[in-house]
């Protein structure tokens, strides 16, 4: 039971940054109906470069909002990169596009920064609490990771249910062409919604460099993760993101914990195809089934 | 205040509309009737900007603007209801209001929201539900009044009374022809249902494969037989 208490807690974290990742897939996807493979390259830039930040000045805040701005800038750009191939092609050239960005990104990482493992220090212990005499598997810096993710879908909650932007933003998902003919300009839309994902994102890469390296392809598995949490959420819905996005890193704990760690992407993956065998429109979503 | 000339729109080979020329006046709804593929909904996609035509010209107020984005038309003061399904199901009924005329200052939306819900109580009634629970009457209702939250000087309105009961649209209609007659807007009417259409406009345009083939006073084309036989089946 003690076991179960440990890994349940130690799942905790991973969870809120999988649903961070996994938010800000859904964004892309709300927008413009791409799923957006780049987006784990973006954060891994954008935390190379809160490291950069970091290293040189020593603030860890600082880092945290260069990394925030500078993902909106890279959500931006990626945009650009990846809509002129759904221009040219389709849905699914652009998806094959965002793979393209991904690797460029990822080589474009390695002439920068090198190819090396590099340590990026958290700002506050990471070293688990010490509660009734013994020490748990949740540090203050777990405790951290969980009230950012908590700030920042409180304040996308208030930004798409309260503001005008937010109105604007949705209708531009559900409808565009209804959208348009109210006088919304779509496209600034789309963009906007680029962009506040490439801001997700970074929070979140900044967030789980510290719980392992920095590398090129660090990042990697975590794509599996906040993909998978992403589908099963149903890939339109915020809340399916949060929820899946805790559930998966929680399950993957469970696993890694009673089993082995090289089990936990194949238990992603399982549960995937499980999902989309059985609810393929996933659980969150209000649209009927899509094709898969 | 809203003038088409030579308007020609192709998609591929097949020609929609072929040199259509006409005159919304401001105060009165002109009504554009037609069999089921006769051109109507190109022609207001088309005038929204949500279609390039190949050739002719839309102008506004003595100005160009054709070929331009449809929120741009929306902005200058054209609101297009499209056919069928025009509000997004997954946003309330007030939202739905607010998503139209997003660009104006709030005092102007306040205004119309208030007008919107006198003209329209039932709306008032359900503004914090989802626009899914709406019944199809409320739904057009809904289309109308986000259309009009643009503050409109050109009303668009494609085929309202699809798949509604008689008695509502009329309702609808009479609502909307009065508003004209009393805030000087213009509004184009497109109507399968000719019978309807016709009793609440002023002229009525009937468009056949694309083409104009007789347009007058609403009253001449109602009761000319001939007409009705020929291009309208009642």
């Amino acid at each position: 039971m003690t076991n179960f208490i440990d890994y349940f807690l130690g799942g905790v974290s991973t969870g809120a940054i999988i649903a961070l990742m996994a938010l800000a897939l859904v964004l892309v996807w709300r927008s413009t109906r791409v799923v957006n493979f780049a987006q784990l390259g973006q954060a891994m830039i954008t935390s190379f470069i809160a490291l950069t930040v970091r290293d040189a000045t020593g603030s860890w805040l600082l880092a945290l909002l260069v990394a925030m701005a500078s993902g909106l800038v890279v959500g931006v750009i990626v945009y650009f990169l990846v809509i002129r191939a759904v221009k040219r092609l389709d849905t699914s050239g652009a998806i094959i596009a965002t793979f393209g960005v991904l690797i460029a990104l990822q080589a474009l990482a390695g002439m920068v920064w090198g190819g090396d493992q590099k340590a990026f220090p958290p700002p506050i212990s990471n070293s688990g609490y010490e509660v009734f005499g013994r020490t748990w598997p949740f540090s203050p810096y777990d405790l951290l990771v969980v009230v950012m993710l908590i700030v920042l879908v409180l304040i996308m909650t208030i930004v798409f249910t309260r503001t005008s932007v937010g109105l604007a933003m949705r209708a531009s998902a559900f409808n565009p062409e209804v959208a348009r003919l109210s006088g919304v300009r779509v496209s600034r839309m789309l963009i906007l919604g680029w962009a506040i994902a490439g801001l997700v994102g970074a929070v979140a890469g900044v967030l789980v460099a510290p719980l392992s390296t920095l590398s090129p392809t660090s990042f990697d598995l975590f794509l599996v993760f906040a993909f998978t949490a992403a589908v099963i959420g149903g890939l339109d819905s915020l809340v399916g993101a949060v929820a899946f996005g805790i559930g998966t890193g929680l399950v993957i704990s469970l696993v890694s914990g009673y089993t082995d760690s090289g089990n936990a992407p194949v238990v992603a993956l399982l549960l995937l195809v499980l999902n989309l065998l059985f609810k393929p429109e996933g659980v969150f979503s209000h649209h009927k089934a899509r094709a898969v | 205040m809203l003038r088409v000339e030579g308007l020609s729109v192709s998609y591929g080979a097949v020609q929609a509309l072929s040199d259509v020329s006409l005159d919304v006046p401001p105060g009165r709804v002109t009504a554009v009737i037609g069999a089921n593929g006769a051109g109507k909904s190109t022609l207001m996609r088309s005038l929204a900007g949500l279609v390039k035509p190949q050739d002719g010209r839309v102008l506004f107020d003595d100005e160009d603007i054709t070929g331009r984005k449809p929120e741009d038309i929306a902005r200058m003061g054209i609101a297009l209801v499209p056919e069928g399904r025009s509000t997004i199901p997954d946003l309330t009924v007030e939202e739905n209001l607010k998503l139209g005329g997003m660009w104006r200052s709030h005092t102007q939306r306040g205004t119309s929201l208030t007008r919107v819900y006198a003209l329209f109580p039932v709306l008032g009634e359900r503004r914090s539900l989802g626009a899914d629970t709406l019944s199809g009457g409320e739904r057009q209702q809904l289309a109308i009044g986000r259309a009009l939250m643009c503050g409109p000087q050109v009303l668009l309105l494609d085929e309202p009374s699809l798949g509604l009961a008689p008695l509502i649209v009329t309702q609808i209609l009479e609502l909307v022809s009065q508003m004209a007659k009393d805030s000087g807007m213009a509004v184009l009417l497109v109507e399968q249902n000719a019978a309807t259409a016709l009793r609440v406009a002023k002229t009525g345009i009937v468009l056949n494969l694309g083409q104009i083939v007789k347009s007058g006073p609403a009253h001449d084309i109602a009761n000319d037989e001939e007409l009705r036989h020929a291009y309208l089946g009642y």
